[in-house]
């Protein structure tokens, strides 16, 4: 098969996974409202943290504030999806216990990866647009005047990226271990944002959690949007954002994919590719 | 002779088993030091099988079969020896191979349960590049011969254990294989589905000239599709040849049925009775006496019916792994 023929066979090949997961989200529609909810109710328990303040006597803007922590619950929540689907490469397939026929079929692995990263960010970023849009104007009805979504748009889009690529080295834990793998999915969720200021500042950070913020995605995608809603900064003003978050991605996605193959090597040995581990 | 479809040359696969006594005792003490056992699942087999050759694999549980075809499929890797499919190394994941070969396990599936088993034959046509109109003429046809028109819009999961297995069938023969691996397609099915699903597989060999390697604990199957055994325990292989030569390579001894018109009486002088119903009498006799002893029963006994059988290839198979324990 010439070069164009195999680039063509994986990309429909990532197309099917693709199709696949819009199947599977159409099936638990109705779940995944229900889920939403909870998603919303939980980003309103963090956003209803500076009325707290104000009602207490605490002097700050609420309006910023419940802006700024909005925006990171946002994030916290878009990344949870990301890491979800692609955890779910391997657990949910193994629940299924469709995964030895998943890795027997004739797609390479960045390409299997590519369609669940693809149809994650896209479910995401829709998700991630609903929850920013029932937060902040139906039920807080914030004020954002100078606001660029564009530009907070694409940040977002280009961090997708560096998760993604993260998310795939994660998603080699359930390979590994298939009763606890899932659980550190989330483990590694929350050590990404806590040390990239999802509700705080990373300045108030120890100074070695500000190391670790520097090469973390997060810190690029919460300022770069931050900066974009809050301060109406446009994508041209963005680059000190965008070009780290690119690396970023340059690194983790070769990184992610090198770390999988390794996984699915060790379960090949080890006889742990199937539906009970 | 053309190159064979499966050629395996003293292929061995350990795993590496953690083990321990019971008791939080002994669960603590596995914390720091944890004692494995090595496990040989598939010690040192060798066979080939011709293209467009059906071969039943049978053994026990546990006695290497699935280890054995998911090597060959790639899913697990080697630990030693050599492993060739249509030319290829499994473990190498090369598209050629994957688009030419399939794994049906009776107790796995590669349909989503929550799909209509529709939408994952497009998932299966989108990866394995079939084009559109031989996808739909091969679905189309596969169909009819299962006669499962009716059941691939329903979610999977809404299938019955026998639905579902053909529907897996199609969805894992849509790409036409050449290279068949089997494991269990019939668990778990009545006897008329298991029928049914025999008269599938040797229908689609003969259309595609594909190379099956069957196992099943069905004997029924294997007597039905295979000419040629191969029989593995503890995971080396005890015999390797034709189903027929099985029976008279290992058992000693042949079974005569007869039914006589006064009645069943004592046939003990002709033989062993190892069954009696009603007016029918099972003996077991030397194999090489057979011919004499259902000559002195024709000439004494008042004889209506008569049957001079192999023992059933179950006792065989049991007979081959009774011996094995003895060496």
């Amino acid at each position: 098969m010439s070069m164009y023929g195999t680039m063509r066979a994986e990309l429909v090949g990532a197309g099917g996974v693709v199709e696949r997961n819009a199947y599977l989200t159409r099936r638990y529609i109705w779940w995944d409202l229900a889920w939403f909810a909870w998603t919303v109710a939980n980003t309103l328990t963090i956003v209803f943290i500076a009325k707290g303040i104000e009602a207490t006597g605490g002097s700050l803007n609420v309006n910023e504030t419940m802006t700024t922590l909005l925006i990171g619950a946002v994030v916290w929540a878009y990344l949870g999806i990301l890491f979800m689907f692609l955890m779910e490469t391997v657990s949910w397939e193994r629940w299924e216990g469709t995964i030895e026929y998943t890795f027997m079929a004739p797609l390479s692995r960045a390409m299997h990866l590519a369609g669940q990263g693809v149809f994650a960010i896209l479910y995401g970023l829709v998700r991630a647009t609903f929850l920013f849009v029932v937060c902040a104007f139906v039920f807080f009805d914030l004020s954002m005047p100078n606001a660029d979504y564009f530009a907070a748009f694409v940040v977002l889009v280009v961090s997708s990226i560096s998760f993604i690529g993260i998310g795939v080295m994660m998603s080699v834990l359930p390979l590994i271990s298939p009763e606890k793998g899932p659980q550190l999915g989330f483990v590694a969720q929350g050590t990404l944002l806590v040390v990239s200021g999802v509700y705080y500042p990373v300045e108030v950070l120890p100074q070695w959690m500000q190391w670790i913020a520097t090469i973390s995605p997060a810190t690029y995608a919460l300022d770069g949007i931050r900066e974009a809603i809050l301060e109406g900064q446009g994508l041209t003003a963005m680059w000190d954002e965008i070009w780290p978050l690119l690396i970023i991605g340059a690194v983790s996605i070769p990184l992610g994919l090198w770390i999988f193959s390794r996984g699915e090597q060790y379960a090949k040995k080890h006889g742990k590719l199937k539906r009970s581990g | 002779m053309s190159e064979a479809a499966v050629h395996v040359a003293d292929l061995r696969k350990t795993f590496d088993v953690p083990e321990r006594e019971a008791g939080l005792r002994a669960a603590t003490k596995s914390l720091v030091r944890r004692k494995t056992k090595e496990v040989r699942a598939v010690d040192g087999i060798t066979f080939d099988i011709a293209p467009g050759e059906i071969v039943g694999f049978l053994g026990p549980n546990g006695a290497g079969k699935t280890t054995t075809l998911k090597m060959l499929s790639g899913l697990l890797y080697t630990t030693s020896g050599k492993a060739r499919v249509l030319g290829h190394v499994p473990s190498k994941r090369e598209r050629e191979f994957l688009r030419r070969i399939s794994l049906v396990m009776g107790n796995r599936n590669q349909l989503q349960w929550d799909l209509p088993a529709l939408d994952s034959f497009e998932l299966n046509r989108s990866i394995y590049q079939i084009p559109r109109d031989d996808f739909l003429a091969t679905r189309d046809e596969l169909i009819e011969l299962l006669e499962i028109g009716d059941l691939v819009r329903k979610p999977v999961r809404q299938l019955s254990l026998g639905e579902r297995m053909k529907v897996e069938i199609v969805g894992s023969l849509l790409h036409r294989p050449q290279v068949l691996f089997l494991d269990e397609p019939t668990i778990g099915l009545d006897v008329t589905m298991q029928k049914r699903i025999r008269e599938f597989v040797a229908a689609y060999r003969e259309r595609h000239g594909a190379t099956v390697m069957l196992t099943s604990h069905y004997m029924a199957d294997v007597e039905a599709l295979c000419e040629r055994v191969i029989v593995i325990h503890h995971g080396r292989i005890l015999f390797d040849g034709d189903l027929a030569a099985l029976a008279s390579t290992v058992a000693a001894w042949k079974t005569i049925a007869v039914a006589l018109e006064n009645g069943a009486g004592d046939l003990s002088a002709y033989g062993e009775v190892i069954h009696r119903d009603g007016d029918l009498v099972t003996l077991r006799v030397p194999k090489a006496d057979t011919a004499r002893l259902t000559a002195r029963l024709l000439a004494e006994q008042e004889v209506l019916d008569l049957n001079v059988e192999d023992p059933p290839i179950e006792d065989v198979i049991e007979l081959v792994f009774a011996r094995e324990i003895e060496e």
